[in-house]
């Protein structure tokens, strides 16, 4: 009755790890050292599907029932066994303990914001951005950034990620931020110092 | 007729509980009964009922329970002689009653203390009516007798106060004891309600007082006031014989039981007697009839203070100080007899390792059943060569089946009493004792684990013959139910349990679980063991539930449990809960886990490579 373990390709083209074929991984293991290891490739699972599809946030709701981005990951029809919401509960848990996501908004923890490119890396790309196109020193509007008229990297950002990415870059002194009349702008420098 | 002579008259349409005094039970009821006044039948008592209280013998005829009902006292009787029956005959009670009794005289004006509630002379307790003659004489609360103090002070009984109203009327008690004293009623025909002198209220005959207005009802003419008192109760004719017919020196009457009841009915009249509630508290009895409400002393009676009869505050104090007394000497008594116990206690005690020495030496290893009297604290001096007999004995036979019956009752007597010597001083051959102890206790265990135990009359099996792994708690209950005697506490048996595998083949080892469960098992149950024959069938099947793991093993599946959850720690299996099926739960429990090979510890990623 053993199904041997294979890789999967689902409708959106993601390659699924054989993994997610074995029932046992949709439950939470008692014993600390398998479920560190389950809990592992879970992250990688969860991390890798988010940057393939762009999703930032991921809820609790989303192991509650079919219909939400996560299914192809949280669910498997073919060996008919789900994430419960409890187990999702506590992958968010280790999701967050290893700074690979963020409460948001804070003081819950019902729902994250994924970090599969750090902080650091969106600032970079940013900047790259900005200079690529040629509007570095210009203000740009957080709308302007994440939603540009030609698709970039950071379309569609979540705006605390952005502010985040920009902090990095003020840090560095390669950013500033500014108050514009419809909300907040920013400037970014050439930042060779 | 004996039974004019001392039954009394009753109304038997009133229900029995009303008839009764106060202080008065009724025991046993009979019915299908017939008297024999003397020895020939009392023809108009044939058929009726019989009842006995704690004071007095009522027989209620069935067919003319008004007129030839009575009540017959039991102070009265003297004997009882009981007869079986035989044939037609029915079962009798025969009552031997007291020739010397003589009724009192119909003239004597005896209007009875019982009647009435009097209030107490002394005390200024209000005493309530309706207590049996005995009990009614004296004041519930003090003790004081009644007559000694009113005589002088109630001139008349049938003109005092109003509290009296009507309560003569409305209480059968006072019905049935007034009668007592009352001459053959005339003829019931010859009531007639009495007018009162004041407002004309025709008033029931029975009352003394003016219902309406309470003013002293009038004699009625030709019926004398006691008369008209009793006149409800409907009396039997008048005598026309005189009780000479009968040996007046003999007087009996007999109980003849045609439908059956005798027997139990003996029982509780005997009790009764036995019992002479009547005489009341402290109160000797024949005093019944010795005052009248007029504080006269009638002739039979006699006024006479016992030695307990007191009067006043000096007789309360003097009974609580006597009760007191009383109850110190039994106490000074009880406590004698436990301290001579005491004393004996310490001779008992050596007496009984006296005994266990001498058991142990005379049949079997003492070791067995006692860690008080092991071999070598027998005095090598006087019964050395037993002492050694009795040690090969105990590396032989260590069954307490084995032993004679009689030293097995001892010893399980010596047990019970508690003397067995469980505080000796512990030195260092007790403790050396204590080891060899351990040792034989596991050697035993062996054998009735591994039923290797073929002393006993039968051969056992063993309890793990067909089970590689059975539970501590079952082991220990088994063993003391083969032990019968000397039973071992959990503490002593979980020391030997772990000299077991010394003894046992293979070797019998305790595992504790997690949860805190432990179990006796023969390798093949160990953890290693255990998880290498679960993998292998993991592999094989790809995944088993708890309960498909416990049917492979034969064992029960909470057990299974605690066994899959060692190797699960060992993170050698992981679990895959059917809760977290997407569409129903798989074998139909929801809940149940299955079990599959952990595999997944070298895994290779094999889904998309971070970009």
């Amino acid at each position: 009755m053993q199904m041997e373990l294979t890789p999967n390709t689902t409708p959106s083209g993601f390659l699924l790890p054989s993994i997610h074929a074995a029932p046992p991984f949709f439950t939470e293991q008692p014993t600390p050292s398998t479920q560190s290891l389950f809990a592992d490739h879970w992250i990688r699972l969860i991390l890798s599907y988010a940057r393939h599809r762009r999703l930032f946030i991921l809820r609790i709701e989303d192991a509650e029932g079919p219909g939400s981005d996560w299914d192809e990951i949280l669910r498997n029809e073919r060996i008919n066994r789900r994430v419960l919401p409890s187990y999702l509960s506590s992958l968010i848990a280790v999701l967050v303990s290893k700074e690979l996501a963020v409460y948001e908004p804070a003081k819950q923890t019902r729902s994250v914001l994924l970090l599969w490119r750090q902080p650091e890396e969106w600032a970079e790309a940013l900047h790259v951005w900005a200079t690529a196109s040629g509007q570095l020193n210009t203000i740009l509007t957080f709308y302007e950034i994440t939603d540009p008229p030609i698709p970039s990297p950071l379309s569609g950002l979540p705006i605390p990620l952005l502010r985040k990415a920009i902090n990095v870059l003020t840090r560095s002194g390669r950013a500033q931020i500014i108050g514009v009349a419809d909300g907040e702008g920013v400037r970014l420098f050439s930042g060779t110092k | 007729m004996i039974l004019r002579r001392f039954a009394i008259p009753v109304d038997g349409t009133i229900p029995i509980p009303a008839l009764l005094y106060g202080d008065e039970d009724l025991l046993a009821s009979q019915d299908g009964v017939g008297i024999y006044d003397g020895l020939q039948k009392a023809v108009n008592h044939q058929t009726g009922a019989v009842h006995v209280s704690s004071h007095r013998l009522f027989f209620v005829n069935s067919h003319q329970p008004i007129s030839h009902s009575f009540s017959l006292d039991l102070v009265h009787i003297i004997q009882t002689d009981y007869y079986a029956g035989l044939f037609m005959s029915s079962p009798k009670v025969t009552l031997y009653l007291d020739p010397t009794f003589v009724p009192p005289s119909g003239s004597q004006d005896g209007v009875n203390d019982s009647l009435e509630s009097w209030v107490c002379e002394v005390c200024n307790h209000r005493n309530p009516p309706g207590l049996s003659p005995a009990a009614a004489r004296i004041c519930a609360l003090c003790g004081v007798p009644r007559s000694a103090l009113s005589s002088s002070a109630r001139p008349s009984v049938s003109t005092s106060s109003t509290s009296q109203l009507g309560s003569t009327a409305s209480s059968p008690v006072a019905l049935s004891t007034l009668s007592k004293f009352s001459t053959p009623p005339p003829p019931t025909s010859e009531l007639s309600p009495v007018a009162c002198t004041a407002c004309t209220f025709l008033n029931h005959p029975s009352l003394r007082n003016c219902e309406i207005c309470s003013t002293p009802l009038p004699l009625a003419p030709g019926n004398p006031r006691i008369h008209s008192k009793s006149a409800p109760v409907s009396r039997p004719a008048s005598p026309l014989v005189d009780d000479n017919t009968s040996d007046p020196a003999n007087p009996l009457i007999k109980l003849s039981f045609r439908k059956g009841g005798d027997k139990s009915f003996y029982t509780i009249l005997r009790r009764a007697l036995k019992t002479r509630a009547w005489e009341g508290r402290q109160i000797g009895k024949g005093t019944r009839s010795g005052t009248s409400s007029l504080g006269v002393v009638s002739p039979a009676g006699d006024l006479t203070p016992g030695p307990l009869r007191r009067s006043g505050i000096d007789g309360i104090l003097r009974s609580v100080e006597t009760s007191a007394q009383n109850t110190e000497t039994e106490l000074s008594d009880a406590f004698k007899d436990l301290e001579a116990l005491m004393v004996k206690a310490q001779d008992l005690v050596h007496l009984a390792a006296e005994m266990n020495e001498k058991l142990g030496a005379s049949s079997l290893g003492p070791t067995v059943n006692n860690t008080a009297s092991p071999p070598a604290w027998i005095p090598s001096g006087t019964s050395g060569s037993s002492a050694l007999s009795s040690s090969l004995f105990a590396t032989t036979s260590l069954v307490p089946s084995s032993e004679p019956e009689e030293a097995k009752f001892i010893r399980s007597s010596l047990a019970q009493l508690g003397l067995q010597l469980t505080n000796a001083p512990v030195t260092a051959d007790m403790i050396q004792d204590e080891r060899t102890w351990m040792e034989e206790l596991a050697r035993e265990l062996a054998g009735v684990l591994q039923g290797s135990w073929d002393e006993g009359p039968e051969q056992k099996p063993g309890i793990m013959k067909e089970r590689g792994i059975i539970g501590l708690d079952e082991v220990w209950g088994g063993w003391n139910r083969a032990r019968g005697v000397a039973l071992i506490p959990p503490s002593t048996f979980l020391q030997a349990v772990q000299h077991l595998p010394l003894h046992t083949e293979p070797p019998i080892r305790c595992r504790i679980f997690k949860s805190g469960l432990r179990m006796l098992h023969i390798p093949a149950y160990t953890h290693a063991a255990f998880a290498a024959r679960l993998s292998s069938h993991l592999t094989i099947s790809g995944g088993q539930t708890t309960s498909e793991i416990a049917r492979e093993e034969n064992i029960t599946i909470s057990l299974a449990t605690e066994m899959i959850l060692a190797v699960e720690a060992d993170g050698e299996i992981c679990r895959d809960d059917e809760l977290s099926a997407i569409r129903g739960g798989g074998s139909g429990s929801g809940s149940e886990l299955r079990w599959a090979l952990n595999k997944f510890a070298h895994y290779d990623w094999d889904g998309v490579v971070a970009l």
